[in-house]
């Protein structure tokens, strides 16, 4: 029987093995506490815990005032890369950072698939 | 005068959530998620949250913060055109002050806004008063108010003294209006 915390590093390393482009990935708590992460640069995985928290509790209260039902992900884009927000069950946050010009439907495909795993971890 | 934006900020447990909720005349749009540390609460503020109030026709719009250190990012964010700040202290927790002052400095030295104190559960028998934070944050009396985040008068008050120091501070405004 293994750790969570292994548990949860695994699902990051294979996320990371089937979409080698990204840069990084995170599992955080939803209020703002790093639990596992595979950053390779010198990213602080603190701060973007609490980032990736604030945003989803922003998202989730968007798709509440819109009433367009409960928050899947959310992105942030910018001109050298994505970051992506999902939601993991009601207590964590996954956020996935993916360089310019990269696969997203893959992407998407496997991150909502550890999203879904990590859910079930926690 | 437009809409005017304030900010609430403070230590975790403070009150700044109740704050908002007990003053807004509009649904609060509050971003709580289940605390996975022992804050001695269930549900902490990760983004903000935001309410309105009308007071004596001046449209107010209040802006509380998160408190946690790690969201300090969501201070800078939300100071951003803030005319005024109320910084929240808990009474009964006097071991949060060196957090709170941390706090102050860090919103007032990037954004040098007006601000007061608010010391609140002054419901408490054991509670430090107004006078008593006031020494200790080496702070002018009148700059220090006691509430109940609870009550809406005593909240009132504490934005009616907040908006008071601005007109004071802003003598030509003042003398204009």
């Amino acid at each position: 029987m293994t750790s969570k915390q292994e548990q949860l590093e695994r699902t990051l390393r294979d996320l990371r093995s089937t979409v080698p482009d990204v840069r990084g990935a995170m599992i955080a708590s939803v209020d703002g506490l790093p639990i596992a992460q595979t950053f390779a640069d010198n990213t602080d995985a603190g701060r973007m815990a609490a980032m990736a928290a604030t945003a989803l509790g922003l998202g989730k209260r968007i798709n509440a005032t819109l009433d367009t039902g409960d928050l899947s992900e959310m992105s942030v884009s910018g001109s050298a890369g994505q970051v992506y927000i999902y939601a993991t069950g009601r207590k964590g946050v996954l956020a996935v950072v993916a360089p310019g010009g990269m696969n997203l439907g893959l992407l998407h495909m496997e991150a909502r698939d550890t999203a879904g795993r990590v859910a079930n971890i926690l | 005068m437009g809409p005017m934006k304030l900010v609430i900020s403070g230590p975790v447990g403070a009150g700044k959530t109740t704050f908002v909720q007990t003053l807004s005349e509009t649904e609060v749009v509050a971003t709580e998620a289940e605390a996975s540390e022992d804050i001695g609460k269930k549900y902490t503020t990760v983004a903000f949250d935001f309410g309105t109030i009308n007071l004596d026709g001046q449209e107010l719009l209040l802006y509380g913060t998160p408190g946690q250190d790690r969201f300090d990012f969501m201070w800078d964010v939300l100071c951003e055109g803030a005319l005024g700040l109320t910084l929240l202290v808990a009474g009964d927790k006097p071991e949060d002050f060196p957090h709170a002052r941390n706090i102050l400095e860090f919103i007032t030295s990037r954004n040098p806004v007006p601000f007061v104190v608010g010391v609140t559960r002054q419901d408490l028998p054991k509670v430090w008063t107004p006078e008593d934070v006031a020494s200790y944050f080496d702070l002018p009396s009148e700059q220090v108010c006691g509430l109940n985040a609870t009550d809406n008068d005593s909240s009132r008050k504490v934005l009616i003294r907040l908006l008071e120091l601005q007109l004071s501070e802003q003598p030509a405004a003042a003398a204009g209006a």
